[in-house]
């Protein structure tokens, strides 16, 4: 599993490591590494992260496994949370999570069959002001509606196919 | 009206250092740096008043006064951005609008306290914020105003981010602190307290955005002009107040500490939306326990809030119209609370699911009354009783709905349903 | 000292105590889950809540995580504690599963004396219970994670306490996993406690499962046999085999704990080819003529040839009573004192080892606490694995370690190691003991031995050999003073190798022995509980010399190459059948009790099949005698353990405690010496070219009772020959490469292992019993070897 971090990545973070009190700081920061490049963290990237900052694989799975947005499982190319706090819980998000299990045809935790997303629930994304939220990958999207949510996840799959 | 934390915001804009620094940023560095002496901010921070942003609300100044500033070695300033608690994004709010505020506090409370290192603790999906806060210490240290010898002082101080990926546990500062180590971040016991024995093994302060925001404002202007800024006597500078759930107009407003839920909801919420009437609310985040509407004249601060048994918290006001069920308004917070346990101590990690059994019980219709003793029973015995206070904040909606909603709770037994109308479009079917 | 009042009566206590550790001394029991003597409060269960009424803290507080202080009033009964302990319990069952019937920790589950105590028999929980995929630990430990209670012990047992990092805990909230990264064995060494500390049947002991339910089984106070330290322990048996062995409670030697070679090699007392029946010629005969045979067979040689003409050989596996009553025998007989040790070299280090003062000689307790340990030619894991999480312990507490090795010795803490020659290691100690400089690269230990407040000097007598034991000692002696202690520690190879080694004084030893039986002058050999034929590192000549006796007579309990040859066999009790006395590495006298009655195990006799098809008015297999006894027969003493320990301790006046002795207690040191440490004289060391082979033990394969226990066959490792990568370097060898290795006469072909953390010029193989590195034998001066490449890997 060479290619879950290129060479220059590896150098970039064996750079940071070095730099830091002890390596162990960096582990989120491996794994995210890891993920960014390889959608979702293997056992692999785990062993690799292990290697880079001088732990055991379960020294790393400890802390990768407290945390709900280090995936430790495989994911879609874009995975999707939906918000399910109170604020977005006032405005209706359990419609749009429901809409979204409809229209994917998945249920929290799966994957669609074309790969391309997986539907996951999210505590509070900080978002209250422009709930019912949800982010993909990056991008953080309120105010949702059912209307909206089709609008936004043609335009994510058609990214993802592009 | 006195704008302080947001003087500077404008939608869909960040300040860069020139704009901070025309609007009289930085003054306060300088001007410490050029004649104050440590124990001089030290000092006005204690007189201002000024409380922890954080939710806790204890007092920055006294806080601070634990600190061994003197001891040799290192010690770190960390600032808590770990927001998460449902109904909070004031400090998002800040930082995307003007993140130097953070740096620039950050510099005088590390000045202050004999520090040079700090870290700033960011949650995950902060990605604005995080961008802002890397351009805005890229820009300090570039004007000399952070990194070795700022503003070529003897003074000189690091600043590092951390990001987070993900857990409300890491608001907590010992489980933070642990986060940041690279351990799991489980809370710590205190004693020893952060400030004996924190970041690795070092005295260490840990404040909140908002909280360390401030703290420029407060050596420009004054303790005195800080403290004068609130509403209330015992109050102090302004608050940066969240408005969410079922109100018309929601976002995070600036006010001055004091002002009432009513003035909140009307003048700046626009009202509770599709014409209903309010029916309850969270006033600092989903930690506190709910108010109903004969506490609308209630003023939001510290001791006003304590005195009908809720707290500010963040100041993060999540409100509630009158079709809102609040058994599932209770049980929606309660799973939140349990899924962000850390899984360390017993009522926590077994209790609060245990909590949510009971709820989906009452809820579903086919609660008893002996569930809703259970309910009570469950309340008094997590209460105080866990490890750190993460169980005791889930706990707090729980105690306002059996202390204020106790009839609406029967009532779910009584009917053998959800009584309140489904047609709130918000509710499973 | 703070006082305070717990349950309306009063307690002393030393400062630092938690209220719940007050409440234990009034005899109170306090439910708890997270709290463990060893592994400290981490206020996690919750389940040791008590009422402060009155003092500096007040309402439902953790007693664990709360400090006794003046003036405090506290209740364990009080209606809301009660009540709130029954809550903790309900949520700890909401997911536990109701398999007690079926569960291995059924009976002495914690979490079931604590369920009953409760009061907690209805569950109001009707939700769904989560569940689990379990785990492969490996050979040792059954993994059920379902009956988890999320106590934490077993990582703070395994992490934090032995340094393991290969278990701990995943995931959060109620979803937590303890378990490895990937199925698999555990690493640590001293995995198997964990079956000891984790409260419920979620870790359980995989060797013993389906073998007997707690209450069933025979328990005593006992003392482990697999090394020299005396590591408490309590062995179960049930149906005439020995089944477990948990950790006893020796807080001056292991605490809580035992390694895995303890607990998992008791299984040589169940060996189906173990002695049972007195032989004679290999006929069965009867106690009694067995042993008129032996007394008239050594009777008529002393007729024939003189009282000189009988050897005895006693050994450091044999009790210390037994050891002595050979001494009575041999008085009694008028032939010369019993050997003791078919190792002689081993035999001479434990004799200088005995010459310390008790003042100075370290306790494990003391290793915990010094703040600076020394090793020199000591492996702990190897020899005295116990010592190496004693180590641990030390650099928690914020210790320092130094390794003067030529071997890579690996311990589980940090360590600051520094490569020797074994001659190194004893121009060291005896720079160290004269007070002469130190070659400059030893020079960051000068300095800290000079900064250290409780150092402790560590050796193996493997090593060192009695030269560099005596250095070590005097170095102890030369660098403690009225400020500040230095105390020291001996590995020695056996469990009672200290006792033996004081029986045997200033007595012949095993070379002069070899020397009379080659000169023919040896015509009976009595050997008590001794293997020569694998221990003695002469073969040839022992051979030669077995070769000439008349009669050779073996006491044992062991299958072993002797017991083989033997003109007659004298099946002996396995530790844990019978009662005595070992004295351990730092001089500490301890007692064990009977555990069990010797006999064929069901599981042999019924082959598998129980209960048993056929009846007999005797018990198979139960003639073994504990050798003790046999030896008061032979000399016409009473057979009365208390009275031999009583004559023992006025012939001996070092064992003066002896009479006193519980099993139950943490065993007594012995007293010092009334004559002076020997000083040892400086040494001026040869360069050697050649590389130096050098035979060492190892965790597991090279103690002889471990190396006949089934448990422990998973994890002994294949022969290999250890090499420093410069060597291989030059000799063109890489890791894994068959490598032909020729010392002396003999010539091996043994895969090649690479190191850059050991001595140069210095080729190490173990000594693994039962494969063709058994000959090659540890305490030996290194000889030289060559090393050739047969093929790559």
């Amino acid at each position: 599993m060479a290619e879950l971090l290129s060479a220059e990545e590896i150098i970039e973070l064996k750079g940071q490591i070095a730099a830091v009190h002890e390596p162990r700081e960096l582990i989120i920061e491996v794994l995210q590494a890891v993920q960014k490049s390889h959608g979702w963290v293997p056992d692999a990237g785990v062993k690799l992260a292990a290697e880079l900052l001088g732990l055991s694989p379960l020294q790393v799975d400890e802390v990768a496994t407290f945390y709900d947005k280090i995936y430790r499982s495989p994911v879609g190319r874009k995975v999707i949370h939906v918000c399910d706090s109170i604020c977005c819980w006032t405005r209706g998000t359990e419609l749009v999570y429901r809409h979204l299990q409809q229209v994917l045809g998945i249920v929290p935790g799966e994957t669609t069959s074309d790969g391309c997303f997986t539907l996951l629930p999210t505590c509070c994304l900080g978002a209250c002001d422009k709930s019912p939220a949800m982010r993909i990958g990056d991008r953080l999207y309120g105010e949702l509606t059912v209307e909206r949510v089709n609008t936004i996840l043609a335009d994510e799959r058609q990214e993802t196919e592009a | 009206m006195s704008q302080l934390l947001f003087k500077n915001r404008r939608p869909n804009h960040t300040v860069l250092l020139d704009e901070y620094r025309q609007n009289g940023g930085y003054q306060g560095l300088e001007k410490a740096l050029r004649e104050l002496q440590p124990a001089q901010i030290r000092d006005e921070v204690k007189a201002s008043g000024l409380r922890g942003r954080g939710g806790a609300g204890f007092s920055t100044g006294l806080k601070w006064s634990f600190f061994p500033f003197d001891a040799p070695g290192d010690k770190y300033l960390v600032c808590n951005g770990d927001e998460m608690e449902p109904g909070t994004f004031k400090d998002r709010a800040l930082l995307e609008a003007d993140p130097h505020q953070l740096v620039e506090g950050m510099v005088l409370s590390a000045y202050a306290l004999n520090i040079t290192t700090g870290y700033i603790f960011l949650r995950y999906a902060y990605d604005q914020c995080y961008a802002n806060l890397q351009r805005a210490i890229a820009e300090a240290k570039q004007a000399g105003l952070l990194g070795r010898n700022i503003l070529g002082s003897d003074f000189s101080f690091e600043l590092h981010v951390h990001r987070s990926a993900g857990r409300y546990i890491c608001g907590e500062e010992t489980a933070l602190l642990n986060g940041l180590e690279g351990k799991r971040p489980n809370p710590r016991s205190k004693p020893p307290f952060p400030a004996i024995k924190g970041l690795f093994a070092k005295p260490t302060v840990l404040n909140n955005i908002e909280t360390l925001a401030n703290i420029p404002h407060i050596v420009n202007g004054g303790a005195q002009w800080f403290s004068d800024l609130a509403l209330t006597e015992e109050g102090a500078g302004t608050k940066l107040y969240g408005l969410a759930g079922h109100l018309n107009n929601r976002g995070c407003v600036e006010l001055p500490m004091g002002v009432t839920i009513g003035e909140l909801v009307e003048e700046h919420g626009g009202g509770v939306w599709q014409g209903r009437k309010f029916k309850a609310c969270l006033p600092g985040g989903a930690s506190t326990p709910y108010l109903t509407a004969a506490h609308l004249d209630v003023a939001m601060d510290y001791v006003p809030l304590e005195a009908v048994k809720t707290r500010l918290g963040t100041g993060g006001l999540v409100v509630f119209d009158d079709q809102t069920c609040m058994v599932a308004a209770t049980l929606n917070l309660m799973r939140f609370f349990a899924r962000e346990s850390c899984g360390w101590c017993t009522p926590c990690r077994d209790g609060l699911p245990m909590v949510c059994w009971v709820l989906e019980k009452i809820e579903s219709g086919q609660g008893t009354v002996d569930d809703v003793a259970m309910l009570r029973e469950l309340l008094g015995h997590i209460n105080g009783r866990s490890f750190c206070a993460l169980a005791l904040g889930a706990m707090g909606p729980v105690d306002g709905l059996l202390r204020l909603f106790e009839e609406e709770v029967l009532d779910h037994v009584k009917k053998g349903r959800c009584p309140l109308p489904r047609n709130s479009s918000l509710k499973e079917s | 000292m703070p006082t305070l009042i717990i349950d309306n009566q009063s307690v002393t206590v030393p400062e630092g105590t938690n209220v719940l550790e007050a409440a234990q001394q009034l005899g109170i029991v306090v439910p708890h889950f997270c709290y463990h003597e060893a592994l400290g409060a981490v206020g996690a269960c919750r389940l040791c809540a008590m009422l402060f009424i009155d003092g500096p803290v007040k309402g439902m507080q953790m007693s664990c995580m709360v400090e006794a202080k003046d003036g405090m009033v506290v209740s364990t009964e009080a209606p809301e504690a009660v009540a709130y302990r029954g809550q903790v319990i309900e949520w700890l069952m909401l997911n536990h599963p109701h398999d007690c019937p079926v569960c291995d920790e059924g009976g002495e589950c914690q979490l079931q004396d604590m369920t009953v105590a409760s009061g907690h028999s209805v569950r109001r929980y009707t939700g769904k219970k989560r569940t689990y995929l379990n785990q492969d630990l490996g050979p040792f430990i059954h993994h059920e994670m379902n009956r988890c209670i999320q106590c934490y012990r077993c990582v703070r047992t395994y992490q934090d306490y032995c340094g393991g990092t290969d278990y701990g805990v995943l995931g959060s909230n109620q979803r937590l996993y303890f378990g490895r990264f990937q199925d698999g064995p555990l690493e640590s060494p001293f995995a198997g406690n964990l079956i000891d500390l984790c409260p419920t049947g979620v870790l359980t002991n995989k060797p013993y499962r389906f073998t007997s339910r707690f209450w069933d089984l025979q328990e005593a106070p006992s003392v482990c046999p697999h090394c020299s330290l005396g590591c408490a322990t309590i062995p179960g048996a049930r149906f005439r085999e020995l089944q477990r062995v948990r950790s006893g409670n020796n807080p001056e030697i292991n605490g809580c704990f035992i390694c895995d070679r303890g607990r998992f090699g008791y299984d040589y007392v169940n060996h189906s080819d173990r002695p049972r029946t007195p032989l004679l010629h290999g006929e069965e005969i009867p106690w009694n003529e067995a042993l008129e045979t032996l007394l008239q067979r050594l009777t008529k040689l002393i007729e024939c040839h003189g009282s000189d003409s009988i050897a005895l050989l006693g050994s450091g596996r044999a009790s210390l009573e037994a050891n002595y009553l050979l001494q009575r025998l041999s008085e009694q007989l008028g032939s010369a004192a019993p050997v003791y040790g078919s190792h002689a070299g081993r035999d001479r280090a434990a004799r200088a080892a005995t010459t310390l003062p008790t003042e100075l000689s370290a306790s494990l307790a003391d290793v915990r606490n010094s703040d600076l340990i020394l090793l020199t030619g000591a492996d702990p894991l190897a020899e005295g694995p116990m010592l190496a999480l004693a180590i641990r312990q030390a650099v928690r507490n914020g210790g320092r370690v130094m390794i003067c090795d030529p071997r890579p010795v690996e311990l589980p803490c940090s360590t600051e190691y520094l490569a020797c020659q074994p001659q190194e290691l004893l121009q060291l100690l005896s720079a160290l003991s004269l007070g002469e400089t130190l070659p400059t690269k030893l020079q960051p230990l000068v300095e800290a031995l000079q900064l250290a407040q409780r150092p402790v000097l560590i050796g193996g007598g493997d090593l060192l050999g009695a030269e560099g034991t005596t250095a070590l000692l005097a170095a102890a002696q030369k660098l403690n003073s009225e400020d500040r202690s230095c105390l020291a520690m001996v590995l020695l190879p056996e469990a009672n190798s200290f006792g033996a080694a004081l029986l045997a004084a200033d007595g012949p030893d095993f070379e002069q022995l070899l020397a009379d039986m080659a000169s023919g002058r040896i015509k009976a050999l009595v050997c008590l509980e001794a293997d020569p034929l694998t221990d003695c590192p002469d073969r040839q000549q022992l051979l030669q010399g077995l070769e000439q006796l008349d009669f050779l007579a073996v006491f044992d309990h062991l299958p072993s190459l002797i017991a083989a040859k033997a003109d007659l066999l004298l099946p002996t009790t396995a530790l844990a059948e019978g009662a005595g006395t070992l004295i351990n590495n730092e001089g500490r006298m301890q007692a064990f009790a009977p555990v069990f009655s010797p006999g064929q195990p069901l599981r042999i006799t019924s082959q598998g099949n129980h209960p048993p098809r056929s009846f007999s008015t005797t018990t198979p297999g139960a003639l073994p005698c504990q050798a003790w006894a046999l030896l008061a027969k032979l000399c016409d003493l009473p057979v009365d353990l208390a009275k031999i320990r009583r004559e023992l301790a006025t012939q001996e006046p070092r064992l003066a405690g002896l009479p006193d002795l519980l099993a139950e207690g943490s065993g007594q040191r012995i007293q010092s010496a009334d004559k002076p440490l020997s000083q040892p004289h400086a040494l001026i060391t040869e360069q050697v070219d050649a590389l130096q082979l050098l035979a060492c033990e190892t965790l597991y394969g090279s103690e002889v009772l471990s190396a006949h226990s089934s448990p422990l066959d998973p994890v002994r490792p294949q022969p290999y020959l250890l090499l420093h990568e410069l060597d291989a370097d030059r000799l063109g060898i890489a890791a894994g490469d068959l490598v032909r290795l020729s010392a002396g006469e003999i010539q091996l072909t043994l895969p090649a292992q690479l190191s850059d953390r050991m001595a140069a010029g210095v080729v190490i193989v173990p000594h693994l019993r039962r494969t063709e590195l058994e000959s090659f034998y540890p305490g030996q001066p290194s000889q030289p070897c060559r090393v050739e490449k047969v093929s790559a890997l």
